[in-house]
């Protein structure tokens, strides 16, 4: 029974996979774009560990990057335990037991998490082979990360159930105060409180420990392993118990949500929750009918479904994120990276992701609704060109406003990271777009949406290359003021010019959109 | 008289269903023309090539003497059209999205607001004026979506099951401006499974099947056709030509075409 539900919700999970050819070719490139970067961080590592640098801080990393991960578990069982419509309609009304569900569940979510997570066990392999570890080291290492996963599954399923059957305000306190501990030595890394997670008896702190010491060929403390077999132990004994609970009259059912998945409609479904939540802030602004140009009135309407249905506010929570992490690295000098630097690197990192949230959320909010345009006498061109320069603006004033107040708070040159985020807010947002229309062909309609992103960052990766060029020349070489203005001058018309191209390219493609 | 939309031999097909074979239609002004088949037989496609959200493989379609393939975006000001099932932007009110529709066909501001302010009283919208349209029921929606497609006061209205999920009333006062928008010479091309509305609404009906017209013409005519009895109802007309359709058209395999590395070759 088990096997059965576990590949008939594999299936339900993969299946959408299968509705393109070019969701191979997707993958492939989605394997090779992870290569250099798997490559890059086993490089890092085994250098890092080669060199006989043992810091603390490693340690500490590894345990708080752990906790976030067990905080982010408990936080998800907040909504209970919550299932796939599919999953209420056809399992739960099968004579199949709770535990034999939740079974099954479990390896269905590990299978899926091997397919995303493969960089890390990659990244493990090489440093494991490349550092000659011994088989106990090697072995300790890989066993901890199976324990913690499992261990993290359990937490989560355990703590859904419990919520789920009693809906009291103890539940909540007691999720939130798991959470509270868990993230309280995160304010180590900004003050000298002696609040360390190597300080702390956590699950995460143990895998940390036996993480560092297995790389270091050290022989790690009999203390580390077994502790965290116990709290593995203790968890396995917390789900062997809610597990006996008939839970399945109290589960929420929740859109199914797979990566691989393509339907527009299961998209259109979270899209209408969040314009719920959303819908109150921007109900304050409103089209005017008498607006005289239609590109402004296109403009405003782009702008409102932004602030309506949450878009708006992910890319502002992107960047604040980005901002947060930066305001704590200035506020740790000693770590020896420079501000700049380390604000670049992280914005060269994580800003495609905006282009990508950006067009990604138009696609599932707005695009099933270009019949309306497309079945009127409306020129297309000037529809597209409201989206387009609605997501350059976007995806450009949020960031620079915040690298704005950045520098002025931590006295550094905003020159380097704002050419890096206008660029990249040209480039990306064009190049994106036309990819996702090239994409919503007939013929390519079913390539999921995962696959379509990663390729459309890719792209534009690629294309930003002369900007990645010139920002790590200015970074690593001091460039004077004139150069590094001429320079940024260059790359901001190149990347104007690419837009252009592209502005183009989608205009003409539009037309052969079929709805 | 150059009919109001035509179709010659207008062939479609998707990934290995071929949808149309071939259809032949004529729609002429000032009638309501009733699209009626099985699932599956290329009612939502013919309609969705009409309004261009669509392309055909091969065949002429015009629209008022116009061939849509040479002049593909003009027409459209004479076209006004509810698909079925219409998605709708979620995140607007009702109002804001009648003024949207309005504005993308170039309407006057104050022409948009005399428009919304008409329909939202026909459809007994106005509480719902200032209401997003993500907390429509399917029947609001519905009539929403009728009111952004007459807000430019078009010749042709093209809609696909336009009843379905509208209450009695509200499908009441929709026939009625139907018949009104007859009178001021405008045309209705309606696709819908409901046979007895379409006996009773449309002056000439087209039977298609299997991407093809099987029968068209006035109830009389396809009575004749049919060679049912005189009086017979619609359905009963219907079910009658289905039986001939089903033994006289073969399901053929669709046309293998030749492929290069970047597509197809040779398309029709």
């Amino acid at each position: 029974m088990v096997l059965n539900i576990y590949k008939f919700k594999v299936k339900a999970f993969f299946g959408a996979f299968r509705a393109s050819k070019a969701s191979i070719v997707l993958l492939l490139a989605y394997v090779i774009g992870f290569l250099p970067s798997v490559f890059g961080f086993s490089v890092m590592i085994t250098n890092a560990v080669r060199q006989g640098v043992y810091s603390e801080i490693y340690t500490e990393i590894i345990a708080a990057a752990a906790s976030g991960l067990m905080a982010l578990a408990i936080l998800l069982a907040l909504r209970g335990y919550t299932v796939f419509e599919y999953e209420q309609n056809f399992i739960f009304t099968s004579p199949i037991k709770p535990r034999e569900f939740l079974i099954a569940s479990i390896f269905t979510d590990l299978t899926s998490s091997l397919v995303f997570a493969n960089p890390i066990f990659i990244i493990c392999t090489i440093v494991v082979l490349w550092l000659n570890l011994s088989f106990v080291s090697a072995l300790l290492i890989f066993s901890a990360i199976v324990l913690f996963t499992f261990l993290i599954f359990f937490l989560k399923i355990s703590l859904s159930i419990i919520k789920a059957l009693y809906r009291r305000l103890w539940v909540n306190a007691l999720i939130y105060i798991l959470i509270v501990i868990l993230l309280l030595p995160e304010i180590s890394f900004f003050t000298d409180l002696p609040l360390k997670y190597i300080l702390m008896p956590y699950p995460s702190t143990f895998l940390a420990r036996i993480l560092i010491d297995g790389l270091y060929n050290r022989v790690t403390h009999p203390i580390n392993f077994f502790s965290l077999i116990l709290y593995f132990l203790l968890l396995t004994m917390l789900f062997v118990l809610s597990s006996k609970r008939n839970f399945f009259p109290v589960t929420k059912h929740v859109p199914f949500v797979s990566p691989f998945d393509t339907t527009m409609r299961v998209q259109t479904i979270k899209m209408e929750r969040s314009i719920k939540t959303f819908s109150r802030i921007g109900i304050f602004f409103t089209l005017n009918p008498e607006s005289k140009s239609l590109l402004n009135f296109l403009m405003k309407k782009e702008i409102i479904r932004m602030i309506r249905d949450g878009t708006l506010f992910t890319v502002i929570l992107i960047y604040l994120i980005t901002s947060f992490v930066t305001a704590a690295v200035s506020a740790r000098p000693s770590e020896g990276l420079s501000t700049v630097l380390f604000l670049t690197f992280f914005l060269g990192i994580y800003s495609l992701i905006v282009p990508l949230t950006l067009i990604s959320n138009w696609r599932f909010s707005d695009f099933e609704n270009l019949w309306i345009p497309l079945s009127s006498s409306a020129d297309m061109r000037i529809i597209m060109k409201a989206i387009l320069y609605d997501f350059v603006v976007t995806s450009s004033i949020v960031p620079s406003i915040l690298i704005l107040i950045l520098s002025i708070i931590s006295s550094i040159n905003p020159l380097l990271p704002l050419t890096l985020v206008i660029s990249t807010s040209l480039i990306g947002c064009s190049a994106t777009l036309y990819v996702i229309i090239k994409f919503l062909g007939r013929k390519r309609r079913g390539t999921p949406s995962l696959l379509i992103g990663w390729a459309s960052m890719l792209f534009s990766a690629l294309l930003l290359t002369p900007t990645y060029i010139l920002v790590a020349l200015s970074g690593f070489i001091e460039l004077n003021n004139i150069v590094n203005i001429l320079s940024s001058a260059l790359i901001l018309i190149y990347s104007a010019l690419i837009m252009r191209y592209f502005e183009g390219k989608i205009e003409k493609n539009i037309a052969n959109i079929e709805i | 008289m150059i009919p109001i939309i035509e179709l010659i031999d207008v062939w479609k097909s998707y990934n290995g269903t071929q949808a149309l074979r071939g259809l032949n239609l004529e729609i002429q002004r000032g009638e309501i023309f009733g699209l009626i088949g099985p699932n599956g037989a290329g009612k939502t496609t013919t309609l969705k090539i009409i309004v261009g959200l669509l392309k055909m493989d091969r065949g002429i379609v015009r629209v008022n003497g116009v061939d849509i393939s040479e002049e593909p975006f003009e027409y459209k000001k004479l076209i006004g059209y509810v698909p079925e099932s219409p998605s709708l932007p979620d995140y607007l009110t009702v109002e804001e999205f009648l003024i949207y529709s309005g504005k993308i066909r170039n309407i006057p501001g104050e022409q948009i607001r005399e428009k919304i302010n008409y329909f939202v009283k026909l459809f007994e919208l106005e509480e719902k004026r200032r209401v997003l349209i993500v907390s429509l029921s399917r029947g609001m929606r519905q009539k929403v979506t009728i009111a952004s497609a007459l807000i430019h006061d078009p010749d042709i209205l093209i809609l696909d099951e336009p009843f379905i999920g509208i209450d009695p009333v509200g499908q009441h006062v929709l026939k009625d401006l139907f018949i009104e928008r007859i009178k001021e010479g405008k045309t209705i091309f309606i696709s819908t499974h409901m046979l007895d509305t379409a006996e009773r609404l449309c002056n000439r009906v087209a039977v298609i099947y299997g991407g093809q017209n099987v029968a068209s013409g006035d109830l009389k005519n396809l009575q004749q056709l049919s060679k049912t009895r005189e009086n017979a109802t619609l359905e009963e007309v219907f079910l009658k030509l289905m039986e001939e359709a089903k033994e006289q058209i073969v399901e053929e395999p669709i046309e293998k075409r030749r492929r290069g590395i970047f597509g197809p070759l040779g398309r029709r």
